[in-house]
């Protein structure tokens, strides 16, 4: 029988006080595991997509984070647009391996349809994003293919039509230029599963009939002025020669076109070191506070323990146990809460962290692993541990010091 | 087998204890007997090292445990002794027989994979058999006097200090505990020093020694 389970026994024996305990520890950290994990998970992806492309030009009325967002990541509004003379231009400098201009503005159930050239999804990427499931990619105007998530929430396959809607829900709907879907791309963990993509003919035409401008009709936007619906895209994504010439080719770019370029990577990094890098400090405090609160009810706990079993404590003393085998039994029975703790705290990170992946992947694209371990977690668990074994020395110190004699006496 | 000899310790304001000379030769059975509060449970608290003497001898089974740091003493009492103590002391979260095998989980004296096996032996000693998994709060007093006595006896000791081990039990079951306890100690020969106010208890004993007088008021 060894101290492990004789500090089990008396943990069992008062089962429901510890289990309030275990999750009062579980629930700090359940806080302090789902924000680390998220954090990491959600940057890692980002961080992913962001390397995708060194580059992004685009309107100067947007801020350089929104326009990363709009068009890497089809998660805000973008503003204005920049002449596809850019393109041309932009496609003879040396520096530049792949430009791809893409046009924003209609959506179909939410969905962004992006309108882009086929060297998007034929360029050659590294962990290739565009892989198709089935069908073709579009090879006439009003031809589509859907991102993996807009097939699986809207029940469309290959061959059916769509009608898109100008801007997002609640614009009016371009009826007379119905979509055919010629393709779904497989599943990529990226926004693209969340995007419909369709040649930059499509959106023209459909802006051209009804007087508009493409992607050029939301709201607070400005366009290229003076240019026609042909001659403007929203953006131009672009892959360089190398990342090092990255910040180079961006000074030049901003001298040069009449245009602004921003590097997305760099953009995400201020996102999360600054904003998220905040929040994350909030909410992990708040986690380390819930388990010194926790540490402080194992204390309490176990201390009330200790002074309701010195009886206990004192027949093993009588039985040859030595001062340091009842300092170490008390201790394992703060070690067991909070190793108990720290399982519930890890169930509880995960299960949050899987449904938040749900509501992630459902309206960024993204996949994030709910179960992962990185150094800022085993840092947190380890700091979890040792508040636990502080919590448990000064009623181990108790028991340590007990008078064996007069707790024997005592009835 | 057990020797004190002007042994002293300081128990309070104003109050001492003080044993001018004890002897209990190896495998008595004996009766420490006397008043409330004349210093039987000292006595036997001195002996087995629960208390420390500030002055004098204590010589146990040739070993003078005074000279012993903490530690060692620890272990000579959990090698040596055997506890019974008047509210049986069975420690709650344990089974009948775990609660026996803690008496030899502290001291160095059974092997462990015997554990188990002497637990039993000994449960079926004092009638038990059927209650091996039994946890003490379901268990009569009687037996749970009796589990203390196989507790205390598991590890081969030496010497069974039993304080008061009939206090809180009915005059029948008092008289079958007595029963088993003499009863063991004789087969295990072991030395039995068993502490009592009660003369009924103690003329059930062999031999006697009185504790009167052995804690003093105002002892310098």
């Amino acid at each position: 029988m060894s101290l492990w389970h004789i500090a089990w026994s008396y943990l069992w024996n008062r089962r429901f006080t510890t289990c309030l305990t275990i999750l009062s520890v579980g629930l700090g950290v359940g806080l302090i595991s789902t924000v680390l994990t998220l954090r990491e998970e959600t940057r890692k992806r980002f961080e992913e997509e962001g390397q995708a492309f060194d580059m992004v030009m685009g309107s100067k009325l947007n801020s350089p984070l929104d326009l990363v967002l709009s068009t890497v990541y089809f998660l805000s509004q973008h503003k204005g647009n920049i002449a596809l003379s850019n393109y041309e231009r932009l496609t003879q400098e040396e520096e530049v391996k792949g430009a791809f201009p893409i046009s924003l503005g209609d959506t179909f159930k939410g969905f962004k349809i992006v309108g882009t050239t086929l060297e998007l999804f034929h360029f050659d990427w590294a962990r290739n994003p565009y892989t198709l499931a089935e069908g073709s990619y579009f090879q006439k105007p009003f031809e589509a293919v859907l991102g993996a998530t807009v097939a699986e929430e809207t029940g469309r396959k290959v061959g059916d039509s769509f009608i898109s809607t100008h801007g997002m829900i609640g614009g009016h709907t371009h009826a007379d230029h119905p979509y055919t879907i010629a393709g779904i791309l497989a599943r990529s963990g990226t926004p693209n599963d969340r995007a419909v993509f369709t040649g930059l003919e499509s959106i023209w035409v459909a802006h051209e009939h009804g007087g508009e401008e493409p992607a050029n009709h939301e709201e607070g936007e400005d366009h290229a002025d003076g240019i026609g619906v042909r001659d403007q895209v929203t953006a131009m994504l672009i892959k360089l020669e190398s990342p090092a010439l990255r910040f180079q080719f961006r000074k030049r770019v901003n001298l040069e076109y009449n245009a602004m370029a921003v590097i997305p990577i760099e953009e995400i990094r201020k996102l999360y070191d600054q904003l998220l890098g905040m929040a994350k400090a909030v909410l992990l405090a708040i986690g380390y506070l819930v388990v010194v609160i926790s540490s402080i009810s194992i204390l309490i706990g176990l201390y009330m323990a200790i002074l309701q079993r010195k009886r206990d404590l004192a027949v093993m003393r009588a039985l040859g146990a030595s001062k340091g085998e009842i300092f170490g039994a008390v201790l394992i029975e703060a070690f067991w809460v909070t190793l108990l703790g720290l399982g519930a705290g890890w169930i509880i990170g995960t299960g949050t962290c899987w449904l938040l992946g749900l509501y992630l992947a459902r309206y960024t694209g993204f996949q994030v692993s709910a179960i992962t371990m990185n150094a800022d977690l085993v840092t947190a668990y380890s700091a979890v541990v040792l508040m636990g074994l502080v919590a448990g020395i000064l009623p181990a110190w108790q028991a340590y010091r007990s008078d064996v004699a007069r707790d024997l006496a005592e009835l | 087998m057990v020797i004190l000899e002007k042994v002293r310790r300081k128990l309070g304001p104003g109050a001492a204890f003080f044993c001018e000379s004890f002897h209990a030769p190896p495998g008595v059975q004996m009766a420490l007997w006397g008043p409330s509060g004349c210093g039987k449970s000292t006595m036997l608290n001195l002996i087995s090292g629960l208390l420390r003497a500030d002055d004098g001898i204590i010589r146990v089974d040739g070993q003078e445990t005074q000279g012993l740091k903490e530690g060692d003493l620890d272990g000579f009492r959990g090698e040596r002794f055997g506890f019974v103590f008047q509210t049986f002391n069975l420690l709650a979260p344990f089974s009948a027989l775990n609660n026996v095998i803690l008496g030899m989980r502290f001291a160095d004296v059974v092997p462990a994979k015997e554990w188990k096996g002497r637990a039993k032996e000994m449960l079926e000693r004092v009638h038990l058999r059927h209650r091996l998994h039994s946890k003490p709060a379901t268990m009569s007093v009687g037996e749970r006097q009796r589990v203390a006595i196989a507790r205390a006896l598991v590890n081969h000791p030496k010497i069974i200090v039993a304080d008061e081990p009939t206090g809180s039990l009915d005059p029948k079951t008092s008289e079958a505990v007595m029963d088993l306890l003499l009863e063991l100690c004789r087969e295990e020969a072991v030395t039995l020093l068993l502490v009592t106010h009660d003369e009924s208890i103690a003329q059930r004993v062999p031999e006697r020694f009185d504790c009167t007088g052995l804690v003093k008021e105002a002892l310098s």
